[in-house]
């Protein structure tokens, strides 16, 4: 077993394997831990660093510090700046996500094959069989009655009581706690995050891990991928280390997330003029309302109840989410003393939010310093879709009781008496308005039938290349209106699967 | 300007009767840490911000003056206003202060006891290094 951690200047690292997977989240661990249970040698090489539960960070500026990309200030370029949120470390997103698996809906393959020429049957077939295995191997389950938490429990009643269907979530976690940190990762080693069994997995079948180690180029060769080079970069310092060249005797799987594999690509010289096109996103909202008894929100599962009703009309899914005092005390809007008067209410507060299947498209292209800028703007069809989905939460609080809702609309009161909640369907469709979070992201190398508008094919095979991949959430040709990462890692395996064939 | 940041945070997050303020917090060092640890944009943004907060009482109550010279009560008020402006630009580089006044807030114990919840265990920042 290998593991190559940061490595100063002066000592050159070069290795040589049958695939090399770039990047260890969703995609790149699943990908790689398939190819080394056929038998291959696997080289993962993983920008950030490798951190287990014990060197977690605690607070929102740990998180901020140790396991985002580029310290979460990524933000979409349009008509406004919205938080792109991913992680940076060996089990990239899935270490600070909420480990919520929800299977890919049975419509979205036939809207990639009638769209995009790719998915159909016979892909729902492999990406459901691939989930199979993958619910068994991550341990999914519903999560316990102990650790639902009164804002779980809140938005359930409320939902029951509106009629619509809605559930506890199922998620990647073995005997949850309900300690309310999986976004900083989970201290308690109860969220299957990948780097608590993919990565590991692939290094005890002969795999080698490079860390703190950003691949700079693919290396082709004419029209095949022949290995990866970069240098070394320390997570705390941020100094340039050594430059390591990983030579592949089979091919190159890229799975940096949709941010960075399609600039990769394009700084390695891969021609493609669907490179960086076609991003989407499911940008979400939160709605807050205030209990007369207190809530506590971060007692109890981070993100513990769900509804996929509203999904294919008018387009959202509604989510629990928990934000820590840390995160919360700097978004909830006012200054000076009325800041401070509305803090007092925090352990009174339940926050939800609604995830848009919005349908705007934007674009990954590269700054001058080589950073993602992200051009995306919400289209106003999907601002009514946000009005709509944060009228339905601000209902939801009323059903299970809130005194009063705080919608976060800017242009509106803080503060709205149950009775009041129809004033967010005159909500402003400016983006300006909403302060979105983008953390469900697509695209950028579509997989596709055509060539000419696609990156790959439907086996996530560069198109026009030998040897070149790509396995993560920058194939994916559509939103899906559920949680990705059932989808990314499903697609991964199934990809993996048919390199070995 | 960390003496700016820090007038502008302590503007936004005052002591209350019920609340701790950011000034009973470890303000110094939770900047220190952040400018040693952050990415230079990060930083970047939250000067930006603080110069905006600092140089805008023009816009919010209309007079010539930098905000650390401006009366209490006219400070309080600018910084309510200019927290809501219709400068999408500006707003979001005041933003940006509070949301790093709230992570140094959120995490100090003696506020967090305020909410019954318990101090956080320290930050390790530490990694796999073999
Ligand atoms: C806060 C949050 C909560 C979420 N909750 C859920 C949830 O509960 N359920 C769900 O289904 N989805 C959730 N998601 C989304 C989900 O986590 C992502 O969609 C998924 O992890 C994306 O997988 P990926 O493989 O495309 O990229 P990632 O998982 O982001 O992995 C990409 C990896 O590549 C590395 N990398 C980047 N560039 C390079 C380079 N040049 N060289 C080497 N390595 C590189 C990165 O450091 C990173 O580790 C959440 C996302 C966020 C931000
Ligand atoms: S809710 Fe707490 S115990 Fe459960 S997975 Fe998240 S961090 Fe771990």
């Amino acid at each position: 077993m290998t593991h190559v951690a940061f490595t100063p200047r002066g000592e050159d690292v070069e290795l040589e394997a049958d695939w090399i997977v770039v990047g260890s989240g969703a995609g790149g661990a699943t990908a790689a831990v398939t190819l080394a249970r056929g038998g291959e040698r696997v080289a993962l090489v993983e920008a950030g660093p490798y951190r287990d539960p014990g060197d977690y960070p605690s607070s929102v500026y740990g998180a901020m510090r140790d396991m985002l990309d580029a310290w979460g200030s990524n933000f979409t370029r349009g008509r406004a700046y919205w938080p792109i949120v991913q992680g940076a470390l060996v089990g990239g997103t899935t270490v600070i996500n909420s480990a919520i698996a929800v299977r890919t809906p049975a419509d979205i393959f036939e809207q990639w094959e009638r769209e995009h020429g790719v998915g159909g049957a016979a892909m729902a077939e492999r990406v459901a069989r691939a989930q199979d295995v993958i619910e068994q191997e991550l341990c999914v389950e519903e999560v316990p009655v102990d650790a639902r938490g009164r804002s779980n429990l809140l938005a359930k009643q409320a939902a029951d009581k509106l009629g619509f269907d809605n559930h506890y979530m199922l998620r990647y976690i073995k005997g949850c706690l309900g300690h309310g940190q999986c976004l900083q990762g989970c201290r308690e080693d109860r969220k299957q995050s990948l780097n608590r069994n993919y990565v590991p997995e692939t290094l005890a079948k002969g795999g080698q891990l490079l860390s703190c180690a950003p691949v700079e180029r693919v290396l082709l060769n004419g029209t095949r991928a022949v290995g990866v080079e970069g240098r070394f970069k320390h997570p705390q310092t941020r100094d340039k280390g050594a430059r390591f060249t990983v030579r592949a005797k089979k091919g190159v799987v890229v799975a940096a997330s949709v941010t960075r594999s399609a600039l990769l690509l394009q700084k390695s010289g891969v021609r493609s003029r669907a490179l960086g096109k076609n991003f989407r996103a499911h940008p979400g909202t939160p709605v807050l309302g205030v209990y007369d008894d207190p809530v506590d929100m971060n007692t109890g599962a981070t993100q513990g109840w769900a509804s996929t009703a509203f999904r294919s009309e008018p387009g959202f899914k509604l989510e629990t989410l928990s934000l820590p005092l840390d995160m919360l005390a700097g978004r909830l809007s006012g200054t000076g003393a009325q800041l401070m008067d509305r803090l007092t209410e925090f352990r009174h507060i339940a926050m939800w939010v609604q995830a848009c299947r919005a349908e705007s498209v934007g674009e990954i292209r590269s700054t001058l310093s080589g950073r993602p800028a992200v051009h995306y703007t919400a289209s106003r069809a999907d601002m009514a879709r946000f009005r709509d989905a944060m009228h339905l939460v601000a209902r939801m609080h009323v059903a299970a009781g809130a005194r009063a809702i705080l919608p976060s609309v800017y242009g509106m009161p803080y503060r709205l008496a149950p009775n009041e909640i129809d004033r967010i369907k005159d909500a402003p469709l400016d983006p300006r308005a909403y302060v979105a979070i983008l953390s469900h992201l697509f695209g950028g190398c579509v997989m596709g039938a055509d060539p000419a508008r696609s990156v790959t094919d439907e086996q996530g095979r560069v198109h026009g290349y030998q040897g070149l991949v790509v396995a993560d959430a920058s194939v994916i040709p559509t939103n899906l209106g559920v949680n990705p990462q059932h989808t990314i890692m499903a697609l991964a395996r199934s990809f993996a699967e048919n390199l070995l064939q | 300007m960390l003496w700016l940041i820090k007038f502008a945070m302590r503007t936004m997050m005052p002591r209350s009767a019920e609340l701790p303020g950011i000034e009973d917090c470890d303000l110094d060092g939770f900047l220190r840490r952040m400018r040693r640890d952050s990415d230079g944009l990060y930083w970047l943004g939250l000067v930006v911000g603080a110069l905006v907060f600092a140089i805008t009482p023009i816009l919010t109550v209309y007079l010539p003056l930098p905000a650390f010279l401006l009366p209490k009560k006219l400070l309080q008020r600018h910084a309510e206003k200019i927290a809501v402006t219709n400068l999408y630009l500006l707003r979001n580089a005041v933003f940006l202060v509070r949301l790093s006044a709230g992570m140094c807030w959120g995490a100090d114990p003696a506020v967090r006891a305020k909410f019954a919840m318990k101090p956080y265990a320290p930050d390790p920042g530490t990694f796999r290094t073999t």
